[in-house]
């Protein structure tokens, strides 16, 4: 008996020292108690060495588990990702609601502007809505351009442009074999569609499709060892070269319902903002496609728009004025302004109050140009922060009337060679 | 000084391994049900002895992050946890800002630019029996 208890209690040394080592080498929770939830979480025990996703959401303050979802107390991976909202990407539109909104976050805000979430799902980039109907339109499906289908349904009782819904478009139940393949190799670039193959389509999709720039960065993270492009950031200094993973990176050719590539390799800026075909001037392949676009017309604006052409609308006129009127301007007299808080996100540009930057006709702010005191302005590169300065039309030998202000009139004197 | 036999070292290898076992098995199972994965935050602070904070001072506390006011009315204390999702607020010159957000607050926690909508927290301060600062989150 007492050998056998002898051996017993040597065998449970044993055993203990054995998972004392094991332990030793395994890894240490890190507990982490953001201010947001109150409630613990150990995300942090693999993902220390991921980089703060931006100043806005930093993770002491929220953590990992209120916008990625997930097992907040579990130590085993496959556990603790298991209920993970939207894989890797919680803004995925499916799943957007869940992790991005809320009326302190990014929907249901009374304040205007502030329903981001409701704003992008009804916009064109989500919907489709204009190809959509156009495609449908030229293949005998519809008799007007009217747009009656979009990626996903959706309804706005209090739209402003006519539009209160938009039924899903359903490829397989359409007759044409055309509509059949647009829906089969055309609908790639919506928000919420899975990009292409290949570096220059990279994207992801919902809010980081834009807000997490992917291409050309480097990769960071991956699953299973595997190397995964991406970069753990949200931001509103969006390059062109994302904006380009869906706008200028090929056509689609009516005739075969395919898409071609863009078959040119581009080497610099120059080249690569935009496709061969097009013309451009100087300032907008120096200039990112935020620079100048806004964010109702890249966001959406709350409605449901029919086509690009209704939501579009700042044009060269909107900086550099006509030459009978100078650009509209705006100085700042609110504390409150949106503005500030935009500059705040992104701090190119030090505004203060009594400065007056442009506006578009819309009155939305152009919060990165500054009026200066000798009737020229300067604009911060929101990408790039490049500063650069730039003079009015009024005033030069331009002679192009007020009404001729689409890019192509402006190409007619001001387009680069290349 | 009595030698010790053979016999004698087995036994007391046998007791200590016994003993040993016993304590480890004892102090494993003590931690197992000690540990708590999900434990509640931390809501009282001891900030040691009232005397380390002179009169007329304004004393900034990382844990938790707050700001310890003694004044001629006593101590009190402000949160520096911004109202609209939690960040800690930055003290300037005017008061206070939210890295995050945006918000700002004036030297009385007061605001004066959203998003947030309330002001900052004032906290619960007791002084101890023996004369310590305790200070209460809930």
């Amino acid at each position: 008996m007492r050998r056998l208890l002898t051996l017993s209690s040597f065998l449970f040394l044993l055993t203990f020292l054995l998972v004392w080592w094991m332990n030793s080498r395994a890894l240490k929770p890190v507990e982490l108690i953001p201010t947001l939830t109150g409630e613990s979480e150990y995300c942090l025990t693999c993902h220390a060495d991921l980089p703060e996703i931006s100043a806005s959401h930093p993770v002491k303050t929220f953590g990992c588990v209120s916008c990625h979802g997930g097992e907040r107390l579990a130590l085993d991976a496959d556990l603790a990702h298991s209920t993970m909202r939207g894989g890797a990407n919680p803004s995925d539109l499916s799943v957007v609601e869940a992790s991005c909104g809320g009326t302190n976050c990014h929907s249901g805000s009374e304040a205007e502007n502030r329903n981001h979430i409701q704003r992008v799902t009804t916009s064109v980039q989500s919907t489709y809505a204009g190809a959509i109907a156009n495609i449908r339109f030229t293949f005998g499906a519809q008799t007007d351009l009217n747009a009656h289908f979009g990626i996903n349904a959706v309804t706005d009782d209090e739209t402003r442009t006519g539009i209160t819904s938009l039924s899903t478009f359903d490829p397989s139940s359409e007759v044409n074999p055309f509509i059949k393949e647009f829906g089969k190799n055309c609908l790639t670039c919506h928000l919420n569609a899975t990009p292409r193959e290949g570096d220059v389509y990279a994207r992801q999709t919902g809010c980081a499709a834009c807000h997490t720039p992917l291409f050309d960065s480097p990769p960071i993270f991956g699953e299973n060892g595997g190397s995964q492009k991406g970069v753990h950031t949200l931001t509103t200094a969006i390059p062109y070269t994302q904006c380009n993973a869906c706008h200028n990176r090929g056509n689609y050719d009516l005739r075969t319902m395919t898409f071609d590539e863009r078959a040119d390799q581009p080497t610099n800026r120059l080249q690569g903002y935009y496709q061969p075909i097009a013309q451009f001037t100087k300032c907008e392949y120096t200039l990112d496609c935020v620079d100048c676009h806004t964010r109702s017309e890249v966001m959406g604006d709350g409605d449901i728009h029919a086509n690009q052409k209704d939501i579009q609308y700042v044009q060269c006129k909107t900086c550099h004025g006509t030459p009978t009127e100078l650009p509209l301007t705006k100085t700042l007299t609110d504390p409150n302004d949106i503005v500030f808080t935009l500059a705040f996100l992104n701090p190119v540009i030090d505004l203060k109050l009594g400065d007056t930057i442009l506006i578009t006709e819309k009155g939305e702010p152009l919060w990165n140009i500054r009026a200066l005191s000798d009737g020229t302005y300067e604009m911060f590169g929101k990408a790039t922060s490049q500063y650069f300065t730039f003079n009015p039309v009024m005033g030069s030998s331009c002679t192009q009337t007020g009404e001729d202000q689409s890019s192509s009139y402006c190409h007619g004197c001001h387009a680069v060679e290349r | 000084m009595t030698d010790l036999s053979r016999r004698d070292i087995l036994k007391l290898f046998r007791a200590g391994f016994l003993y040993l076992s016993g304590a480890l098995a004892f102090g494993g199972l003590l931690r197992f049900l000690d540990f708590d994965p999900n434990p509640a935050p931390k809501t009282e602070f001891d900030l040691g002895p009232a005397a380390d904070y002179p009169l007329n001072t304004r004393t900034f506390l990382s844990d938790p992050p707050a700001v310890l006011l003694h004044t001629k009315k006593g101590f009190s204390a402000l949160s520096l946890v911004c109202t609209h999702l939690g960040c800690t607020v930055e003290h300037n010159s005017d008061g206070f800002s939210c890295p995050c957000h945006a918000s700002r607050f004036d030297a009385d926690g007061n605001v004066t630019h959203g998003p947030a909508d309330k002001s900052l927290h004032s906290l619960r301060m007791e002084i101890s029996k023996d004369d310590r600062l305790i200070l209460h989150l809930d």
